[in-house]
């Protein structure tokens, strides 16, 4: 858990590694096998060149992080606000990152911004977004 | 489960998916941080709420073989944390379905509810799909 909240502040980043097991296992669990994601002959022959993995993978990396960082803050009063730019694949490393942007008052209760990014080892962005965050309440 | 599957052309705005009952059971929740290579922390991760609402969609809609629909974007908002073993239904609506050239955009809404009919989270899904 963050133990500082204040604007600039740097969040841990999470890497992952994608693997096709590990695809196959979030599939599994799912239950969405669509064969762009599971069938790597299928998807050998479609205009992607092969396998991918689900955009709420990579999008499960953003909500961990925050997780890690707001704790059940998040888990019960966070926002996410996410675009998949590019495919995630087996092999690729995973870096999401974010700092605190801005801090921002609405009716007595402070909100962290905080816009992520998520790239692949070739610096390609793979998923980007905002997520926000209730920090502290004033109210009485 | 939606035991009904219906086709993609009958996804106009306005079309309310069947709502789906799922049990956030110990092992659902388990798979799925072995599948997310997370710890966890005693809760239902939020994202696999969502994993289960879109799970309920796709499956009631299934592709024509050989299609790919791409997730392009996804909103999400959470209000409450939901304990694990707790049962949450799923509901999902047509809020827009826009042409694009060779390309649809469908607009979903998801809301998901606990037990106690309180909402759970609730977001908007953008999937692009082949016209």
């Amino acid at each position: 858990m963050l133990t500082e909240i204040q604007e600039g502040k740097a969040l841990n980043p999470v890497v992952k590694y994608i693997t096709q097991e590990k695809i196959n296992l979030y599939a599994e669990a799912s239950g969405d096998f669509n064969p762009i994601h599971v069938d790597e002959s299928f998807a050998a022959k479609t205009p992607l060149g092969g396998t991918i993995a689900h955009g709420m993978l990579s999008l499960a990396y953003v909500s961990e992080m925050m997780t890690s960082a707001f704790g059940q803050s998040w888990m019960s009063g966070g926002k996410l606000r996410a675009k998949f730019k590019e495919p995630a694949r087996p092999g690729d490393t995973l870096t999401i990152n974010t700092k605190i942007d801005c801090i921002e008052q609405k009716d007595d209760v402070s909100y962290a911004n905080c816009n992520f990014e998520c790239r692949n080892q070739k610096g390609e962005i793979i998923v980007t977004g905002e997520a926000i965050v209730k920090v502290s309440s004033d109210k009485k | 489960m939606p035991d009904k599957a219906i086709s993609y052309e009958e996804l106009t705005p306005g079309y309310k998916f069947p709502p789906a009952t799922y049990e956030l059971s110990d092992s659902f929740v388990s798979k799925y941080l072995k599948a997310v290579d997370s710890a966890g922390d005693g809760f239902v991760p939020p994202l696999a709420i969502t994993a289960c609402a879109i799970a309920a969609m796709t499956k009631s809609t299934p592709l024509p073989p050989g299609t790919i629909a791409i997730h392009a974007s996804q909103e999400l908002e959470f209000f409450k944390l939901v304990p694990i073993g707790a049962t949450i239904e799923c509901h999902i609506g047509v809020a827009q379905k826009i042409a694009r050239g060779k390309m649809s955009m469908l607009i979903l809404e998801i809301e998901v509810f606990d037990k106690g009919k309180e909402k759970v989270q609730s977001g908007r899904a953008t999937i692009a799909l082949p016209t």
